[in-house]
C-alpha cells in the first residue's frame, strides 16, 4: 500500500492537469519512490487512483526506462548509450564499469550497492560521454574520473 | 465530391474518402496490416503506402483523404518497392513459424507477404524473443508474442469496442509485444475478438487450438441463437464436428464482433447429454420409444380432449424460429383449438401486450444503425453490457465517433457506464417512476406545449418527493436526464425486457414518448431482448392476445402463468412446452413444479432432459440451431437466416418437423414440407412479412415491415398498472432486493452446456454492490449465504463496482442454485438477506 503521503501527492499532481490521466508519469516516480522500483501493486493504485486500467498504467512504465520495473541497488548508475556518447567511447565506459563492479548491464551487485543500466540520451551530448548516478549527472567521463566517483560513493 | 484519378482511372467520391476505400472502389487492392475499418486510425505499419503524384514522400492511404483532383498510384515502382520493404520490417523480428502456427492459412501477414512481400531478406540479425513457449493468457486465449507485428489491433478493439480495456503494448520499439498487464491471466469479457482481428498468430483459440487448419474447416454463415442483438456468426466444422464459431468484417450487424456466449456457446450442439430418441412415461419412469410410438402416444393423449373441448395450452421457446413458432401457434389455435399460448416462462403476458404496443412493434423493424443515430440514448431496463454484449459494443463504438448523450437506468452497474453522460442508479424494478420523473420535468417546463397530452393529468399531479423516493434517484439527476432530451433533436429510448418482469408502469413510458414527440423530437424506440427470437415469437403469434402480424385479439387466451394457475388447479388437460424450461425459469419454482404435476398430459419437447422435461408424459428430442432451417426476428426487426449444416443427433429432429408431426397426427389435413413453405404462408399472413424473400435472405438480413393497416399505436388505451416495487422501507431482516437476469458468460440454461463457457465460469455468483461488498467485510470471491423467506443459497460473491447498495443480482443461468425459488408468485422480486460464510474466503469455483 502507498502511504497516505504518497496518495495525497498524487491527488495533488493531478491538479495540474486538464485531465487526472495526464499525472501518470509524475505519479509512477512516487510509486518509484516509495518502493524504489515502479512494481505491480503500485501500478494497481495508480490507476484506480487515476481512472485508468491498470494495463495503461504498465504501457506507460515499460515505454520509459527511467522507470525501474525491478528493484535497483543504492546507486544506479546509469550510462548514456546514444549516438554522442557512443561516438566518444560509451561502450568502453560501460565496459570499464562492468569490469569494475562485476556485474553485467542490467544486474546489480551481490551487496545490492550497484545497479548497471543502458540508458537513452539524457540530453548532455555537450558533456558526452556521461553517466547519472541516482539524481546526478557525471559528464566528461574517463575511467581515471570513473575511479574517482566510485571511491566517493559510500 | 472529390474527382480523383487512381492509376489513371477517374473516380468521383465523397470528401474526405481515405484513398484506401477511394482505390478500393475504383477496383485496386492495396494491401493493409494495422488497418481496421472499425477501429480508430493508427497508420503505423505502413504497408498501405502510396504515392500522390507531386508529393515527395510516400502517404499511408488508410489515414490520408482524398482532395479533388489528386492523383494517386498504388502500383508504381517506388510504391511497390516501399510496400515490399515495409512487409520486410513486419517479417525482420516474426519467428515465421508458419507450419506450427495455428494462424497458418488464414494469416493476413501470409497473404500479405506471399502478394506484395519480399522474396529475400536482407536482415540477418537475430530475431527478438520473448518466451520460448506460447503461454495461456485467459481462459479462452493461447499467446505468442514472439509473431506479434504490434498492429494493436488487439488492443484497439478490447479498449474502443469491447470496453475492456485489459490489453496493452508493452515496452518499447523493436521490443514491443502486446499482452496484458504484467501477463496476468485476464479476467476480462472473454469475447475472443482480439483474436479475431488477430492478423497474425499472436492471440489464438484455445478451444481450437491444434484442432484444424482452417482450409480443412467447412462453414455456414447462420445466426447467433443466444440472445436478441442477431449477430451473424460462421459456424466451421472439420468431418461432421463443429471446431469453432467465426466472425466476418463484411457479415451482419457485428460486423465482425461477437461476445463469449456467441463465439464459444456452441460445444452443447455434440454434448453426450443431448436428447436422441422420443421418450415415453411408462410406469412412471420415461422410457425411449420410436417416433411412431411418440405420436401414437400423443395422438392418444390429445385426440380425445380436442373433441371434448379440454383445456389445451403451449409453451414456446423464443429461442425457436419464426417458422416453428408460426407453426406451433397454428397447431394450437387452428387444430388444438386454444389461444393458451405463450413464449416465455418469465414474463406476465399482459405486461408484453402493453410493451408491444408502446414500443411500437408493429409500425415495423428499427436499424440499430438507425436508433443509434441520435443524440440522446436512454437505456432503460437492461443490463445490456451483460444481456446483448455485442448491443453494448455497438453503442460504445457509435457514440465516440459522435456526440452522443447516453444515459443509463438501470439499478445494476455496467460496463457501458463508461461511456455514459449520465446514470441513474434507481431502485429495482422502478422503471416507470423513473420515465414518469423525466416526463414531469418536461411537463413542468413545456406545459403550454402540451395541452395534447394523453396522460396529462397523470403527470401533472407526480410529486417530485414520491419520485425521488420511490426511484431512490435524487431529483437532480432526473432533471439532468430531462435537460439532455430538451436539448436533443433526436432522442432513442431503448427499453430491456427487465420491464417484463413485472407489471412495470410502462403508461409512463407512452407519456414520455408522447410528450417528447410533442415537443418536436424524432423519438426511436428500440426494445433489446436477452432471447434470439423473442420479437419472432410475438410476430409469429405466439402470444394468448396477439395473431401473426400483430393483430390483437382480446380473445380468452392464457398466457404461461394464466396457464399454470389453471394447472395447479387441475384443468389443463394437455400441455405442451418446446425449448423452455419452465420449471428453472417461472419465478416461483415451488409453484411451477406443483402446477405441472398436475397437468394431465404434458409433452415436451427440447433437446436436453430438463426439470421440465424429466415431468412429461412424452418428450421429443429437438435440434440445435445448425441442424435446422428457418429465419429469426432480432429486437430491430431484421429476418435473418438460419442455416442447416449438420444433421440432426440420434433420431432428433428440426423441432418444426416435430410439430408439423404432431399436429398431423391428430389432423392429417396439417401438413408441412418445408420451412420455405412455411415462410410464404407467414407471408400471406403477416404483411410485415411480405417482401422479404426467403431464399435471398444474405449476412444483412432485412427488416419487416410496419403491420400494414394504417392504425396506429392508440396511446389512451395503455393501461395503467400497478406496479410491483418492493416496498420503500427495508425490512430489516430482509434488506436486499434479489433481481435476477442473464449473465456475461452465460443465456438461458444451453451455455451452461458448453465446455469454454463452464470452463470461464460454471458455479453461480451473487453480485453486490462495492458499498455491501465493504459492509459485509466479504470481496471477489468469498463465499455467502443468500437467505429469503423461502430458499437460501450458498454463492460466490463477485462486487460490482457501479450497482446501486441494497441490490443482489444472481444470474438465472445455473443449475446448481435455483435462483426462481427465490420467487413467489404475484408477490414481486423478493427480498433477501446476505451472510458471510464464517471463516475466510474458500476461494470458490471461480477461475
Amino acid at each position: 500500500m502507498l502511504s497516505e503521503g504518497a496518495v495525497k501527492e498524487i491527488n495533488e499532481l493531478t491538479g495540474k492537469y486538464a485531465n487526472k490521466r495526464s499525472a501518470v508519469m509524475p505519479a509512477l516516480f512516487v510509486v518509484q519512490r516509495e518502493y524504489g522500483y515502479v512494481n505491480e501493486e503500485g501500478m494497481r493504485e495508480i490507476a484506480n487512483i487515476l481512472g485508468l486500467r491498470p494495463v495503461q498504467v504498465f504501457e506507460v512504465a515499460t515505454f520509459y526506462t527511467m522507470y525501474n520495473k525491478k528493484p535497483v541497488g543504492k546507486y544506479h548508475i546509469q550510462v548514456c548509450t546514444n549516438i554522442s556518447c557512443s561516438l566518444l567511447g560509451a561502450d568502453h565506459i560501460m565496459d570499464f564499469l562492468s569490469q569494475r563492479l562485476g556485474i553485467k548491464v542490467k544486474e546489480t551487485t551481490p551487496d545490492k550497492r550497484f545497479t548497471l543500466s543502458a540508458v537513452e540520451c539524457l540530453g548532455s551530448c555537450g558533456t558526452a560521454p556521461m553517466m547519472q548516478i541516482n539524481d546526478r549527472y557525471h559528464e566528461d567521463l574517463t575511467k581515471e574520473k570513473i575511479e574517482e566517483i566510485l571511491k566517493g560513493l559510500k | 465530391m472529390a474527382t480523383v484519378k487512381i492509376n489513371g482511372k477517374e473516380i468521383t467520391v465523397e470528401d474526405g474518402t481515405l484513398i484506401l476505400d477511394a482505390a478500393t472502389s475504383a477496383g485496386f487492392e492495396i494491401p493493409t496490416m494495422c488497418f481496421h475499418a472499425r477501429l480508430s486510425k493508427l497508420a503505423s505499419c505502413r504497408v498501405c503506402l502510396v504515392e500522390i503524384v507531386g508529393q515527395k514522400k510516400l502517404q499511408p492511404s488508410c489515414v490520408t483523404p482524398v482532395m479533388h483532383g489528386m492523383e494517386v498510384l498504388t502500383e508504381s515502382p517506388v510504391v511497390k518497392s516501399a510496400r515490399s520493404a515495409m512487409i520486410d520490417l513486419l517479417l525482420a523480428n516474426h519467428p515465421l513459424d508458419c507450419p506450427v502456427c495455428d494462424k497458418g492459412g488464414e494469416c493476413e501477414l501470409q497473404d500479405v507477404t506471399f502478394k506484395f512481400g519480399p522474396r529475400k531478406s536482407p536482415f540477418g540479425e537475430e530475431k527478438r524473443r520473448f518466451h520460448e513457449e506460447d503461454y495461456i493468457l485467459s481462459p479462452v486465449i493461447v499467446q505468442n508474442v514472439n509473431r506479434c507485428i504490434q498492429c494493436k489491433r488487439c488492443v484497439r478493439i478490447c479498449a474502443e469496442t469491447v470496453g475492456a480495456g485489459v490489453l496493452g503494448s508493452i515496452d518499447r520499439g523493436a521490443g514491443t509485444g502486446e499482452t496484458s498487464f504484467v501477463k496476468e491471466y485476464l479476467d476480462c469479457d472473454h469475447c475472443g475478438n482480439c483474436i479475431e482481428v488477430c492478423p497474425v498468430g499472436s492471440l489464438m483459440s484455445r478451444s481450437f487450438r491444434y484442432k484444424s487448419r482452417s482450409w480443412d474447416l467447412r462453414g455456414v454463415d447462420t445466426v447467433c441463437t443466444y440472445c436478441g442483438t442477431g449477430c451473424q456468426l460462421t459456424v466451421q466444422a472439420r468431418n461432421g464436428e463443429v471446431l469453432r464459431v467465426i466472425s466476418k468484417p463484411d457479415k451482419g450487424i457485428n460486423n465482425e464482433t461477437l461476445c463469449a456466449r456467441g463465439r464459444y456457446g456452441y460445444s452443447f450442439i455434440q454434448s453426450h447429454d443431448r436428447l436422441v430418441t422420443p421418450m415415453i412415461r411408462k410406469g412412471g419412469m420415461l422410457e425411449p420409444a420410436t417416433w411412431g410410438e411418440a405420436l401414437k402416444t400423443i395422438k392418444e393423449g390429445i385426440t380425445g380432449v380436442v373433441r371434448n373441448g379440454g383445456k389445451i395450452g403451449g409453451i414456446a421457446s423464443s429461442r425457436l424460429s419464426n417458422e416453428e413458432l408460426y407453426l406451433f401457434q397454428r397447431l394450437m389455435r387452428v387444430v388444438l383449438k386454444t389461444n393458451h399460448i405463450d413464449s416465455s416462462s418469465r414474463w406476465n403476458s399482459s405486461t408484453v401486450k402493453t410493451f408491444a404496443e408502446v414500443m411500437e412493434l408493429r409500425r415495423g423493424g428499427v436499424s440499430v444503425y438507425d436508433a443509434l443515430n441520435t443524440d440522446t440514448l436512454l437505456v432503460i431496463g437492461s443490463g445490456i453490457s451483460d444481456e446483448n454484449p455485442v448491443t453494448d459494443y455497438m453503442i460504445r463504438r457509435l457514440s465516440k465517433n459522435k456526440k452522443m448523450n447516453i444515459i443509463i437506468a438501470s439499478p445494476r452497474g455496467m460496463k457501458l457506464d463508461s461511456s455514459a453522460a449520465l446514470t441513474l442508479r434507481h431502485r429495482p424494478a422502478a422503471e416507470g417512476e423513473i420515465l414518469s420523473g423525466i416526463s414531469k420535468v418536461l411537463y413542468d417546463k413545456n406545459a403550454d406545449q402540451l395541452n395534447d397530452l394523453s396522460g396529462r393529468e397523470q403527470i401533472k399531479n407526480i410529486s417530485k418527493e414520491s419520485v425521488s423516493s420511490l426511484t431512490g434517484i435524487d431529483w437532480g439527476r432526473i432533471e439532468s436526464a430531462a435537460d439532455f432530451m430538451s436539448s436533443s433533436k433526436s432522442v432513442t429510448i431503448v427499453v430491456g425486457n427487465d420491464v417484463l418482469r413485472g407489471p412495470s408502469r410502462l403508461e409512463f413510458l407512452n407519456i414520455l414518448v408522447g410528450t417528447l414527440r410533442l415537443l418536436g423530437k424524432e423519438v426511436k424506440l428500440f426494445p433489446v431482448f436477452d432471447r434470439a427470437n423473442q420479437r419472432g415469437a410475438w410476430e409469429m403469434g405466439v402470444h394468448p392476445a396477439i395473431l401473426p402480424g400483430y393483430s390483437f385479439t382480446d380473445g380468452n387466451g392464457l398466457g404461461c402463468e394464466g396457464m399454470l394457475e389453471a394447472s395447479s388447479r387441475g384443468e389443463v388437460d394437455v400441455l405442451y412446452v418446446i425449448g423452455e424450461d419452465i420449471v428453472s425459469d417461472f419465478p416461483d419454482g415451488r409453484f411451477v413444479e406443483e402446477a405441472l404435476r398436475r397437468v394431465k398430459f404434458l409433452i415436451v419437447q427440447d433437446m436436453f432432459l430438463t426439470e421440465t422435461a424429466k415431468m412429461a408424459s412424452v418428450v421429443l428430442p429437438g435440434a440445435s440451431f445448425v441442424e435446422k432451417d428457418g429465419t429469426f426476428t432480432n429486437q430491430e426487426g431484421r429476418v435473418q437466416r438460419l442455416r442447416r449444416f449438420v444433421p440432426p443427433q440420434g433420431d432428433a429432429k428440426a423441432d418444426w418437423e416435430i410439430i408439423a408431426a404432431v399436429g398431423a397426427a391428430v389432423d392429417p389435413s396439417f401438413n408441412y414440407g418445408s420451412v420455405a413453405g412455411i415462410f410464404e404462408e407467414i407471408k400471406e399472413v403477416a404483411p410485415m412479412y411480405r417482401e422479404i424473400a426467403f431464399e435471398s435472405l444474405d449476412g444483412n438480413g432485412a427488416i419487416v415491415k410496419a403491420a400494414g393497416s394504417s392504425e396506429g399505436t392508440d396511446l389512451k388505451s395503455v393501461p395503467s398498472a400497478a406496479s410491483q416495487m418492493p416496498s420503500t422501507s427495508p425490512d430489516p431482516n430482509y434488506p436486499f432486493v434479489l433481481i435476477t437476469g442473464n449473465h456475461l458468460y452465460h443465456s438461458g440454461r444451453l451455455s451452461l452446456r458448453t465446455d469454454t463457457l463452464r470452463d470461464i465460469l460454471s458455479e453461480a455468483i451473487v453480485e453486490i454492490s462495492e458499498e455491501d461488498a465493504k459492509d459485509l467485510r466479504v470481496g471477489k470471491g468469498d463465499k455467502v449465504t443468500v437467505k429469503g423467506e423461502r430458499y437460501e443459497a450458498v454463492l460466490t460473491v463477485h462486487v460490482n463496482k457501479r450497482s446501486a447498495k441494497g441490490v443482489v443480482f444472481i444470474p438465472e443461468n445455473f443449475t446448481d442454485v435455483r435462483v426462481n425459488m427465490f420467487f413467489t408468485k404475484g408477490e414481486g422480486l423478493p427480498r433477501v438477506r446476505v451472510l458471510p460464510l464464517t471463516g475466510k474466503s474458500h476461494g470458490g469455483g471461480i477461475k
